[in-house]
């Protein structure tokens, strides 16, 4: 196949690599919760400004993401400050987004007298929280005046809280704001959707500003994970979050929050209602995926099942439960905040316009066939004489741009929106992701993104067939079939060794 | 030919252009003044002969595939045609293509003749057209179908390009002669020949001559390079004027097969070649296609009717390096190839008799046709085609998989027509089926839908159902329209949206 109408006068560019590699990281920072690049205007410190500034810490942290098309790589670093609660046992704690892909994360006091290393000890990419602690330096000379906050207890709507920062010269700044509404939202890790307060203040761009710790009554409440300029609508972390993220680490192993594993929509549409022979008094959610090896899958729920109660609460037709504390919540809170891996919940629901009641013990998913939340995962790859085989991550995709579910290939695009039809036989896709010219991939240059087998891929490789050559065999063609010179594409290895590829595989 | 197309598909076409001036954008550009004339052999045209160079300005109407049962859009333009013989008028089909009314006028007279298409060839954008009354033609020059041109010799291309009303002159060499897309129908490769004589909009349908014979018709040209203008060379024309002879245009037969260059030595090896071996790799067969049961995969091709075939899969006649189908591409319905292979090492003739193949007709635009469609109760059921892919934003990924693998693996067979849920107007009935547009319909009461007609039968059925359940593709919430509510909601959206027909079922 030729590109016949894609050339131009004078220049007629072949890219080997993805036409529009956009970096995850630098798409997220510019959602809005950076606010250092607004106008600063300082406000007069409060009563408290020392407690303010001895339960600050500043962290400033390197982030460096993996190349999606050169998966031997690291892309260009970046900085970003934000600003951690100090809680006891000098842990500091932060959004996930801060520690997500780091390669390097100091902490600095509010006087900018004093830095030390940090690790990262638990990180939560869903609920976008992490937990840092000095990793060696004078630890206790850095901790010495400073006074960590305590864990505050959940709010109200109507509640008044304040947002803490610094200056640059160390002078803290208290924004006055208001909860006006509590929902659901998805602040880092797309599709994970965590108890979040919606408050309304005013703040100012200081330093340090990228998240922010949220005070009430002088214990912390949560954590600003957004802030959109324009309607003046500060995004907080709930405490129940916080402190699920926190009592998880307590042991020193961090498992995560629980989920079912299904998918729902809502039973809104009265056709919809009357052919599942729901009647007017219940809502419902109609099931409409269950995760393979999920609690719920465990629990013998079925696709086309009706939840109509979580733990005896009354699920409405859009999914929202009467909550004591907040109102109407969406039903994920039930399990994704409430609970915990191990803890049981119990499911009414209608099959077939009977009701039943089943039992599911929460626990984490298996890992999906298209990794999604590979943040802190450098991309697993092979070469091979110039051939590049990646495993398939929903990071790969989305490196495609904005526009990544038109522009990334096809086949690719189809596995991670349809994995149960894959599933059957693989763990995980290996396909070509790109061909580097050399002598052993000549009229291969084209071959682009066919899914490989992966246990194909490795006995290929472990030795060669026949007259000394490797075969390749794709699930998708044409062709189904290439063969590589053993001699030629080991001698090709050395040489892309030679000249800068770090490894010729990451597994 | 079909043959390269799944992997064509992304490849935007934007960029070529068609040398027919559509009203809508008819306005002059700066004068231009005529090129001077020479001498010699390749000297002008004696003026008479001008006569049988005859302007065609075209009312069209283009169907709405977006609302089908809308009348379309009502506009025109103007092109070229030029006399061939007694009352037969050579033009590009997409000239007169959706055409209501046609009018030709003589070099240098006012008056319209009225006139109309006797054949027409979409694959390969040529018609041939009559007026009702050929007697003011009479005596008129017909122009003799020459042969193809040389590289770098002289050509003059006559026609009716923007920048005045009156015949204009241009001339250039002959840049290259290749097999390229034919930008009309958008699936089609012919052999083209590109010229760099100044041809423009209007310039569609004119005839190119060198030493006064026809050896082209002026049909496209490429927006993003300077002085690239293309032409349909006379071995395509000579192939359209042999394929009507019995009354009938039959459309180009093809092989059927992908092929994959033999450029890489592991490959060569494998099949027991050498790097100067003739032969391409047939990677796979298109099912019930013409080589269906006669090539297999796997099959070296050396040679078509004795012609050798290289490793790019390209032969040589007439001294040009031209693909392989070529050969087939002179052929008609019911010719047989020879096909020279090495299979399992081993030499052997087989034959393949060409025959159309309809279901590639899916990636072909389609012109003088009725959008074929279905409504009901404010659904509207479309077959997916590349008018219909042009039409809606399709983006949904297994549509796209639907529509990129139709042929290769036989989807066809099963399935006549993909019906796509175009759109959902808005009506009591229906109001929650947002989500579904731009889908698939995969099954209607648990009945897979195999056709547009068919699904149209499903859903109106003689016993009405209590509900007309339809599972679209990848959703698994099924839609839901209750039995005895269908037909009032029908009645409703026609009123309302203007639907005075509310299903098409044949073009």
């Amino acid at each position: 196949m030729k590109l016949k109408y894609s050339f131009f006068p004078f220049f007629i560019a072949l890219p080997l690599t993805l036409s529009s590699c956009c970096d995850k990281q630098s798409c997220q920072a510019g959602k809005g919760s950076d606010l250092t690049s607004q106008k600063a205007t300082p406000v007069a410190a409060s009563s408290d400004a020392l407690t303010i500034r001895q339960s600050l810490v500043r962290i400033n942290s390197t982030i460096q993401v993996w190349s999606a098309s050169q998966p031997w790589d690291k892309s260009a670093p970046k900085k970003r400050r934000a600003l951690g609660a100090l809680l006891s046992g000098n842990r500091v704690l932060t959004t996930a987004e801060m520690a997500a892909d780091a390669t390097y994360i100091e902490l600095e006091n509010a006087d900018n007298t004093r830095i030390i290393p940090a690790k990262v000890t638990a990180i939560d990419y869903e609920a976008n929280l992490a937990l840092l602690e000095p990793d060696n330096g004078d630890i206790d000379s850095f901790f010495e005046d400073l006074v960590p906050l305590s864990l505050g207890s959940p709010a109200k709507i109507g509640d008044r809280v304040d947002v803490w920062q610094l200056e640059d010269n160390g002078m803290p700044i208290v924004t006055d704001a208001v909860i006006q509404s509590v929902d659901i939202v998805s602040s880092f890790a797309n599709g994970h959707f965590f108890l979040t307060y919606e408050a309304k203040g005013s703040m100012q761009s200081a330093s340090n500003s990228f998240t922010v710790p949220v005070i009430r009554n002088g214990e912390l409440l949560g954590l600003l994970s957004s802030y959109d300029a324009k309607d003046q609508i500060i995004d907080i972390i709930a405490p129940e979050i916080i402190h699920a993220f926190i009592s998880d680490t307590a042991d020193g192993e961090y498992i995560g929050f629980p989920s079912l594993g299904i998918a729902i929509t809502s039973t809104v549409d009265p056709n919809f209602r009357d052919w599942l022979k729901l009647s007017d008094d219940v809502g419902g959610l109609y099931v409409t995926k269950i995760r393979k090896g999920s609690a719920a899958q465990k629990a013998g729920l079925e696709k086309g099942d009706v939840i109509i109660e979580i733990n005896t609460k009354a699920i409405g037709r859009r999914g929202y439960y009467s909550d004591e504390q907040y109102g109407r919540l969406y039903w994920s809170h039930l399990i994704r905040g409430s609970l915990k891996q191990g803890d049981k919940v119990e499911l009414t629901i209608l099959r077939a316009g009977e009701q039943k009641t089943l039992t599911a013990t929460l626990d984490r998913p298996e890992e999906p066939l298209v990794a999604r939340d590979t943040y802190d995962q450098p991309p697993l790859y092979l070469i091979k004489g110039g051939l590049i085989f990646q495993e398939l991550t929903a990071y790969y995709l989305k490196a495609f741009g904005k526009d990544w579910q038109s522009k990334a290939p096809l086949n690719l695009l189809d596995i991670m929106m349809t994995p149960e039809d894959y599933e059957e036989g693989r763990n995980k896709i290996v396909f070509l992701s790109a061909v580097i010219p050399t002598p052993a991939t000549t009229g291969y240059e084209r071959l682009r993104n066919f899914i490989a087998d992966i246990s194909s891929l490795i006995k290929a490789f472990e030795q060669p067939g026949p007259e000394g050559l490797h075969t390749i065999e794709f699930a998708e063609g044409p062709p189904r079939t290439i063969y590589l010179d053993a001699k030629i594409s080991d001698f090709v290895d050395t040489e892309l060794l030679k000249r800068g590829i770090p490894a010729l595989s990451r597994q | 030919m079909f043959k390269s197309l799944p992997r064509f598909l992304p490849i935007q076409l934007a960029s070529l252009f068609f040398l027919f001036i559509h009203s809508a954008n008819a306005e002059p550009s700066a004068g231009r003044a005529l090129a001077p004339l020479e001498t010699g052999p390749n000297a002008a045209l004696p003026e008479k002969t001008y006569s049988s160079i005859v302007r065609i300005e075209v009312a069209t109407q283009v169907p709405n595939y977006n609302e089908p049962w809308k009348a379309g859009r009502f506009s025109g333009g103007i092109g070229t045609g030029f006399l061939i013989g007694p009352n037969l008028f050579l033009t590009n089909a997409h000239v007169v293509s959706n055409a209501r009314r046609l009018l030709i006028t003589m070099h240098g007279a006012a008056r319209k003749h009225p006139a109309k298409i006797v054949f027409i060839a979409h694959d390969c954008d040529l018609a041939l057209l009559e007026v009702d009354d050929f007697t003011p033609f009479m005596g008129l020059h017909h122009f003799q179908i020459g042969g193809v041109p040389k590289l770098e010799s002289q050509v003059r291309v006559i026609g009716y390009p923007v920048g005045g009303n009156r015949i204009s002159v241009t001339r250039g060499v002959v840049s290259r002669i290749d097999f390229n897309t034919y930008s009309h129908s958008r699936s089609d490769q012919h052999l083209v020949v590109q010229i760099d004589a100044a041809i423009n909009p209007g310039n569609s349908g004119g005839p190119v001559l060198q030493d006064g014979k026809v050896v082209g018709v002026a049909f496209q040209g490429l927006r993003s390079a300077d002085n690239t203008g293309y032409m349909i060379p006379t071995p395509v024309v000579r192939r359209f004027l042999t394929d009507i002879e019995d009354g009938r245009y039959d459309k180009y037969v093809d092989l059927g097969i992908s092929d994959f260059p033999m450029f890489n030595p592991a490959m060569q090896k494998k099949f027991g070649l050498t790097p100067t071996s003739p032969g391409v790799l047939v990677a796979a067969v298109t099912p019930d296609g013409p080589c269906d049961g006669v090539l297999q995969k796997d099959d070296i091709l050396t040679a078509i009717n004795n012609n050798a075939v290289d490793a790019a899969g390209n032969i040589l006649i007439d001294g040009e390096k031209v693909n392989m189908n070529e050969i087939v591409e002179r052929k008609f319905s019911g010719d047989q190839v020879k096909l020279s292979i090495i299979r399992d090492g081993k030499s052997m003739d087989v034959v393949c008799t060409l025959k159309p193949f309809p279901p590639s007709q899916m990636y072909a635009v389609q012109y003088d046709v009725k959008p074929r469609y279905t409504t009901f109760a404010g659904l509207v059921l479309q077959p997916l085609d590349r008018n219909l892919y042009s039409a809606h934003n399709l983006t949904n990924t297994r549509v796209r998989r639907l529509f990129t693998h139709y042929l290769d693996e036989a989807i066809f067979k099963e399935r006549k027509d993909i019906v796509i849920l175009t759109r959902v107007l808005s009506d009591p009935v229906n109001t929650h089926l947002s989500g579904h547009v731009g889908t698939a319909i995969e099954s209607i009461n648990g009945e897979s839908v195999s056709s547009l007609e068919h699904a149209h039968q499903l859903l109106h059925p003689e016993k009405l159902p209590d509900f007309f359940v339809i599972k679209c593709e990848g959703i698994e919430r099924p839609l839901v329209i209750p039995g005895d509510k269908a037909e009032a909601a029908s009645q409703r959206t026609q009123s309302s949206y203007g639907i005075t027909t509310p299903a098409n079922l044949s073009h």
